[in-house]
C-alpha cells in the first residue's frame, strides 16, 4: 500500500484490526484474490498496457468536490488523492498524509476538537506544481463557500481556523467532536489551489473538462456518451501506475455491458456490474474471473412509520416474517446477494451478526397479526379500528428485478389478508419530495447507510433527521426512538473504536427490533475481470470498484 | 339542410358503394377480421386459459413453450405467458382506443374551429399545431411519461397529446376548402348559428379522412405506448401490457428469447391490422392522403 | 423570394418561442427535479439539496426562470448542464456526431432502396413484386423499430455473431471497416420504416410522373423505355421528394433516437435519457430546442429548394 503506512497506526486501532481478521471478515476480504494465480505475479517496471472498464452510466462529474454519484467516484480516485485511503479491511492509513491524526499521536486532541495534518513534501499536480498545505485548507474552504456547487458538506461545515503551519503542516479547530470526519476525509479529494483560484467561475470552467490533480492517471480524453481515457501519470508519488493507459467505457445496457466482457471488449465490468441472471453463465467463461463482492447497501422495504398501520410493531413483525426472503435471493436474484438482519454491511467491523434471524413464517405471521386485533374483514383484508391492512409499495419504475420482487411478495401478503398495492415512479419523483419528504406509504429501496467504513448512521436514524418533522437528513422512514438517538449522539462524539462497537452493537439490535425497515438483503456485485488482470482488488468501504487503479496491472 | 346530407345515402349502409369498395379490399378484410379475432381473445381468452395470468409460481420460471399447458411458455415470475399476453392485449387495446378518440377529439375541435374561423384564431392554433409539431413527439413522450405519476390513463393522455396535431392538419386543411362551397354559404344566408355550421355541416362531410386518421392513430398509439413502457415509464406492472412485457425482456435475450418475440409479434400484428384497415377505409372513402 | 423567406424565418421564430413555452413548462410543472438522484447519498443531508437548489436557481418561481432561461439564449446562451457544469452546446455538440451518422447511413439506404421498390412497383404496377412492396411496407412500418432493434440482436449478436450488439466501435480500433461494421444493424433497423415511407411515396411520384404529356412525346420519339424511365420519370418523380425528404425529418430524427437507445449509440437520443434520468432541465430543453431548430430548417430547406429547382412552384 502507500509507503509510509508502518509504524503509524496506533495501538488500539491495530487491536481492533486483528480483530477484524479474526472475525468472520477473512471470508470476504477474499475477492482481494481476484484473479491471483498460486505463483507470484510482479508489476512491470514500466507502465504497459491499456484497461478498459465498463460502466452502465457515465461519468461526467469530474469537479471532485462537486455534486457527484457513484460512477464518478472511480475517475476521482484515479485522478485525485485524498488526506487519507481507506483499505477494504476499514483501515484508514495515509495517502497525501504522513500519518493518520488520532488521539495516541497527538493529531486529535482529547476532547477531539484539535486536528493536525502532517503532509508529504513529494507530491506533485499533474502539472507539476507542488502540492502543499495551502491546497488542502483551498479545498476545505472551497467546500464550505455558499457560492460553490458542492457534494457534502457534512463534517466539513464543523471545521473552523483552518491554519496553514507550513507547507506540510496544518491545524484546524472543530465545532464539536465528531469521530466520523476521518471517514469522510477519505473521500474528500484535494484540488490545487493555483488552477482553481486562477478559474473566473469556481463552478464551470476549463478545469471542470480537464481536470488536474495528484493521482496516478492525468487526464487524458473524453469522448462524451462514449468513453473516457486517462493516461499513467510516470511522476505519481504512491505505488503504480502500472498501466499506461486506463478507459472508462460507458455502456448503459447492462446485456450489452455482459456481451462485450464476454466478447473480450472491456476488462473490468464497473458499476453496475454484471446482473445476477448473467452470473451462472459467466463464472464458467474461460479466462475470465467472475466473483460475489459484498457491497456496502441494503435492499429492504421502508416503512413509512407515520401512517397508522405501521405504528403497530405486530404488523411489522408479521410482514417481515410474510416475507419468502429466500425464494427472492435464489429465484429472482439467482443467489448472488446474501441475508442480512442489519443495515450495516457484513463485512464492518461494526457488523452484529447475533441478531435474531428472520423465518419465513405465514402462520406466524397470521398469529401475529390475530393477536394484535387486525382481523379480516369482509373483503378479506385485515383491519383494525377502521385502519385497513392495506398500503402501497414504491420504487423506481422500470426496475424489473425489483418490480418482480414486489409483485412476489403482493401474491404472498394477499395470502395473509395484506393488501399491497404496486405504485412505482419515475426515478425523478420517486426520489424527490415522494422519499425525501416521507410521502410514500412503502418503498422498495437500497441503501448505502455508511461514508467510508464509518458506522455513524444518525443520518438514517435520528430523530432530527426526519425531513418530513422539519428536520435535516434522511431519517425517511419517520423512525424515532430517544434511546438510539442517545446512542447516536455518544458514538458520534467517540473516537475508541472498541467502545464505538459496543455502541453500534446495540444501535444495531435496537433496530433490528424496532423494524423500520425489512432487510430483504445485502446487495452483492457480481464483478468480472479479464484473467491477467493483476492488482485488482475489491474495496466495499468505497463506492466504486476502481478505488486503486493504480495497482492494476497486466499479468 | 337534410337534403343536404340525403342526396348521398343508399337504401341500406351495408349496401353502399364504400362498403363495398372496403369489402373488396382484400387487405382491409384480413386486418379486420385479425383485429376482431384478437379483440375477442383479449375479452374472453383469459378464462379458457387453464392458468390464472397472476399467479407467480417461481418454479415454473422461464419455461419455453410448449411446456406443458404453457403454449406460450412463462415469464421470469413463472406466470403464463399466453394468458398475460390476452390480459395486457385488453390493456394495449384501450390504451389505443381511447388514446385515439381523445386525440381525434381534440383535433378535429382544433381542425374544424381553426379552418372555419380562419384569421387569427385560424393562426394561434395552427401555430400551435406546428410548435407541437415541430420536435419529435417521442422527446415529448418521454419527458411527460418521466415526469409523471404513471396511471393507465396519465399515459393515455400522453399519447393522444403527442397525436391530435395531424389530425387537426387534416381536418383544418378540408374545413377550409369546404366552407366557402355553396351548401355552407347558403347554410349562412339562412342564418344558421356559428356552432351549427360547424358541428353539423361541415364536420359530416369531413368524416372520411377523420374515420381513416383515427384508424391510423390507433396503430399510432399501441406503438408509442409499447416504446413507453418497454423503457419502463408506461403502464406499471402488475397491469400488463405489450410494451411492459417487453421491459426486461432484453436482460432475458439470451437465454429467453421468447420474452422478447412473443409481445412484439403481438403488436406487430395488431398496428399492421390497423393498418391494413385504414388503407381499406382510403381507398373506399377516397380519401386523398398525404401519409402512407 | 426575400419576402417569402422573411416570412418563413419569421414564422419560425414564433414556433420556436412556442416549442420553448411547451418544453419548460412540461419540464418544471413536475414533482421531484434534479436533486433525486443525491436523495440516497450517504452523506447528503436535505440542507444539502436545499443549498443545491437554491444554488442552480430552482427555487424562483417557474415564469422568472423561463424568461431568465430565454433572455439567455436569445443571446446565444444555452445554458450550462445542471450536473456537470459544462455548457449544454457543448454537451450535445458531443453527441451529435453519433446521431447524424446514424441518421445519414440509414437515409441513405431508405434512399436507395425505397427509391428502387418504388420505381420498379410502378413501372410493374399490379405485379406481384408490387403488390408485395405494398404489403411488406404496411407490415414495415407496424413493426416497432425497438423490438426489431432487439430481434436483430438476438439472431446476428447472439445466436450467429455476426454483428455487435451495440456501441460505435471497438476501443482501440478506430478504423471505417470498424465504424461500418457497428453501424449495419442500427442503420438497417432505422431504415426500414423509411424504406416504407419512402417507397411508396416514389411508386405515387412515379406514376404521376409516367402519366405526364413530356413522357408520352419521349416515347413516341421512339426512345427505350429504359431510358425514358431513367432519363425522363425519375428525375420528375425525384423533385416532389425533396419536400418529403424535408418533412421526414423529424421522424428520421425521432428514429435515430429510438434505436439509440436499444443498440447504446452514443447519441443525442442516449443523452436525452440520460437528461431526463438527472432530471437535467437545461440539457433537456437544449435538446428539444436544437431538434426543433433542426426540423424547421429541414422544412425551409425543402421548401427554398424545391423553389429553386422548380420555377413553376410558385411561393407563397
Amino acid at each position: 500500500m502507500t509507503k509510509n503506512k508502518n509504524g503509524q497506526i496506533d495501538h488500539s486501532r491495530r487491536a481492533a484490526l486483528r480483530m477484524i481478521a479474526a472475525g468472520g471478515v477473512a471470508g470476504l476480504i477474499a475477492p482481494n484474490l481476484l484473479g491471483k494465480p498460486a505463483f507470484a505475479q510482479t508489476p512491470p517496471a514500466a507502465p504497459t498496457g491499456r484497461i478498459i472498464v465498463g460502466l452502465s452510466q457515465e461519468p461526467t462529474v469530474f469537479h471532485p468536490l462537486m455534486a457527484h454519484i457513484e460512477v464518478d467516484d472511480g475517475v476521482n480516485f484515479s485522478m485525485f488523492d485524498a488526506l487519507f485511503r481507506i483499505t477494504p479491511e476499514g483501515e484508514i492509513v495515509p495517502n497525501l498524509t504522513t500519518e493518520v491524526p488520532s488521539l495516541e499521536n497527538g493529531g486529535i486532541s482529547e476532547d477531539g476538537l484539535n486536528w493536525r495534518i502532517k503532509l508529504r513534501d513529494d507530491v506533485r499536480w499533474h502539472d507539476g506544481t507542488a502540492f502543499s498545505a495551502d491546497d488542502v485548507k483551498y479545498t476545505l474552504e472551497l467546500i464550505t463557500n455558499p457560492d460553490f456547487r458542492a457534494w457534502r458538506t457534512t463534517g466539513h461545515a464543523l471545521v473552523r481556523d483552518i491554519t496553514v503551519v507550513s507547507p506540510t503542516e496544518l491545524t484546524w479547530r472543530m465545532e464539536e467532536a465528531f469521530a466520523p470526519y476521518l471517514s469522510f476525509l477519505t473521500e474528500t479529494f484535494m484540488v490545487p489551489k493555483h488552477i482553481l483560484e486562477a478559474q473566473a467561475d469556481m463552478n464551470e470552467g476549463a478545469f471542470h473538462q480537464a481536470p488536474i490533480g495528484t493521482g496516478a492517471f492525468k487526464w487524458g480524453r473524453r469522448i462524451a456518451g462514449d468513453r473516457l481515457e486517462l493516461v499513467a501519470n510516470p511522476d505519481y508519488f504512491g505505488e503504480g501506475p502500472y498501466i499506461e493507459q486506463l478507459v472508462f467505457k460507458y455502456i448503459p445496457d447492462m446485456t450489452v455491458l455482459y456481451t462485450q466482457f464476454r466478447s473480450g471488449d472491456i476488462d473490468v465490468v464497473g458499476q453496475s456490474y454484471l446482473t445476477p441472471d448473467n452470473y451462472a453463465e459467466a463464472k464458467d467463461l474461460p479466462d475470465r474471473v467472475v466473483t460475489l463482492v459484498p457491497k456496502a447497501s441494503v435492499e429492504s422495504i421502508y416503512f413509512n412509520l407515520d401512517l397508522p398501520q405501521f405504528q403497530d410493531l405486530a404488523v411489522r413483525e408479521a410482514l417481515y416474517a410474510a416475507i419468502d426472503r429466500m425464494a427472492i435471493i435464489d429465484a429472482l436474484n439467482y443467489g448472488v446477494p446474501r441475508e442480512t438482519e442489519t443495515f450495516m454491511p457484513t463485512q464492518s467491523y461494526f457488523y452484529n451478526p447475533d441478531l435474531p434471524k428472520h423465518e419465513f413464517d405465514l402462520d406466524r405471521a397470521r398469529q401475529l397479526l390475530d393477536d394484535a386485533g387486525w382481523v379480516p374483514g369482509a373483503d378479506g383484508i385485515r383491519a383494525k379500528d377502521g385502519v385497513r391492512l392495506s398500503f402501497k409499495n414504491s420504487t423506481t419504475s422500470g426496475a424489473h428485478l425489483r418490480e418482480q420482487a414486489q409483485q412476489f411478495i403482493q401474491q404472498t401478503y394477499a395470502e395473509i389478508g395484506v393488501e399491497m398495492l404496486i405504485e412505482n415512479l419515475p426515478s425523478a419523483v420517486m426520489w424527490g419530495d415522494f422519499w425525501v419528504r416521507s410521502q410514500f406509504e412503502t418503498a422498495m429501496v437500497g441503501i448505502t447507510y455508511l461514508i467510508g467504513s464509518d458506522p455513524d448512521v444518525t443520518n438514517r436514524f435520528h430523530t432530527k433527521a426526519i425531513v418530513a418533522k422539519g428536520g435535516s437528513g434522511s431519517n425517511n422512514a419517520q423512525y424515532s426512538n430517544p434511546e438510539v438517538d442517545a446512542l447516536l449522539e455518544e458514538g458520534a462524539r467517540t473516537f475508541d473504536p472498541e467502545k464505538r462497537k459496543d455502541i453500534y452493537l446495540q444501535v444495531q439490535e435496537i433496530i433490528r427490533r424496532d423494524l423500520p425497515f425489512m432487510p430483504l438483503f445485502a446487495n452483492t456485485s457480481v464483478y468480472g475481470i479479464k484473467k491477467g488482470v493483476e492488482g485488482f482488488t475489491a474495496n466495499a468501504n468505497t463506492r466504486t470498484e476502481s478505488w486503486h487503479a493504480a495497482g492494476w496491472y497486466w499479468a | 339542410m337534410t337534403a343536404i346530407t340525403a342526396a348521398r345515402s343508399p337504401s341500406h349502409w351495408w349496401q353502399s358503394r364504400v362498403m363495398r369498395r372496403f369489402m373488396s379490399h382484400k387487405l382491409a378484410l384480413f386486418g379486420l377480421v385479425m383485429i376482431s379475432l384478437l379483440t375477442l381473445a383479449c375479452v374472453v381468452g383469459p378464462w379458457l386459459l387453464p392458468y390464472d395470468m397472476l399467479f407467480i409460481d417461481l418454479r415454473a420460471r422461464f419455461a419455453p413453450p410448449f411446456t406443458g399447458n404453457h403454449y406460450l411458455g412463462t415469464d421470469p415470475l413463472g406466470r403464463d405467458i399466453a394468458a398475460r399476453l390476452l390480459m395486457a392485449g385488453r390493456v394495449s387495446l384501450l390504451v389505443g382506443f381511447i388514446a385515439m378518440a381523445l386525440a381525434i377529439l381534440v383535433g378535429t375541435l382544433v381542425g374544424v374551429i381553426a379552418g372555419y374561423r380562419g384569421g387569427w384564431i385560424n393562426a394561434v392554433l395552427m401555430r400551435t399545431v406546428d410548435g407541437f409539431l415541430s420536435f419529435p413527439s417521442i422527446f415529448l413522450l418521454l419527458a411527460l411519461s418521466a415526469a409523471l405519476k404513471p396511471s393507465p390513463m396519465m399515459i393515455t393522455v400522453i399519447i393522444a397529446l403527442t397525436g391530435w396535431m395531424e389530425v387537426a392538419r387534416i381536418v383544418e386543411a378540408e374545413v377550409r376548402s369546404l366552407k366557402e362551397r355553396e351548401f355552407i354559404l347558403a347554410g349562412r344566408m339562412l342564418g344558421l348559428g356559428r356552432a351549427h355550421i360547424m358541428f353539423r355541416e361541415l364536420l359530416p362531410n369531413v368524416m372520411g379522412p377523420i374515420i381513416v386518421a383515427a384508424t391510423l392513430t390507433v396503430a399510432r398509439a399501441i406503438l408509442l405506448e409499447a416504446y413507453v413502457s418497454f423503457l419502463g415509464f408506461g403502464i406499471q406492472p402488475p397491469l400488463p401490457s405489450w410494451g411492459n412485457m417487453l421491459n426486461g425482456a432484453q436482460q432475458y435475450l439470451a437465454g429467453a428469447p421468447w420474452l422478447a418475440i412473443i409481445p412484439g409479434a403481438a403488436i406487430t400484428v395488431a398496428v399492421a391490422s390497423f393498418n391494413f384497415i385504414g388503407d381499406g377505409l382510403r381507398d373506399a372513402l377516397d380519401v386523398r392522403s398525404d401519409t402512407v | 423570394m426575400t419576402a417569402f423567406l422573411l416570412k418563413r424565418v419569421l414564422q419560425s421564430l414564433v414556433l420556436l418561442v412556442i416549442v420553448s413555452i411547451i418544453g419548460f413548462a412540461v419540464l418544471n410543472l413536475i414533482p421531484g427535479g434534479p436533486m433525486a438522484q443525491y436523495a440516497l447519498d450517504p452523506g447528503m443531508t436535505q440542507d444539502d439539496m436545499d443549498r443545491l437548489a437554491e444554488q442552480l436557481g430552482l427555487n424562483r418561481p417557474i415564469w422568472v426562470q423561463y424568461f431568465d432561461w430565454a433572455w439567455r439564449m436569445l443571446q446565444g446562451d444555452w445554458g450550462t448542464s445542471f450536473r456537470d457544469g459544462n455548457p449544454v452546446t457543448t454537451v450535445i455538440g458531443r453527441h451529435v456526431f453519433a446521431t447524424f451518422l446514424l441518421m445519414g447511413s440509414s437515409t441513405v439506404i431508405a434512399v436507395a432502396i425505397g427509391t428502387w421498390i418504388g420505381i420498379r412497383g410502378a413501372t410493374h404496377r399490379y405485379s406481384i413484386f408490387d403488390y408485395a412492396a405494398t404489403i411488406g411496407a404496411m407490415v414495415a412500418l407496424s413493426i416497432p423499430t425497438f423490438w426489431f432493434g432487439l430481434i436483430g440482436i438476438y439472431v446476428f449478436s447472439l445466436k450467429l455473431g455476426w454483428l455487435p450488439a451495440g456501441s460505435m466501435y471497438t476501443i482501440g480500433d478506430g478504423s471505417v471497416l470498424n465504424y461500418l461494421h457497428h453501424l449495419i444493424m442500427p442503420s438497417t433497423v432505422l431504415a426500414l420504416v423509411h424504406i416504407a415511407i419512402w417507397s411508396r411515396f416514389m411508386r405515387a411520384s412515379t406514376l404521376d410522373a409516367i402519366s405526364q404529356e413530356f413522357v408520352k412525346t419521349a416515347r413516341a420519339k421512339g426512345l427505350s423505355e429504359r431510358r425514358v424511365i431513367m432519363k425522363h420519370v425519375v428525375g420528375n418523380a425525384l423533385l416532389p421528394m425533396i419536400t418529403l425528404a424535408g418533412v421526414q425529418l423529424p421522424s428520421i430524427l425521432t428514429g435515430a433516437l429510438v434505436t439509440e437507445t436499444v443498440f447504446t449509440w452514443p447519441g443525442m437520443g442516449r443523452l436525452f435519457l440520460d437528461s431526463l434520468g438527472y432530471s437535467d432541465y437545461p440539457v433537456v430543453m437544449g435538446l428539444l430546442m436544437f431538434s426543433a431548430i433542426l426540423t424547421i430548417l429541414g422544412n425551409l430547406i425543402a421548401d427554398i429548394v424545391v423553389a429553386l429547382v422548380d420555377p413553376r412552384i410558385r411561393l407563397a
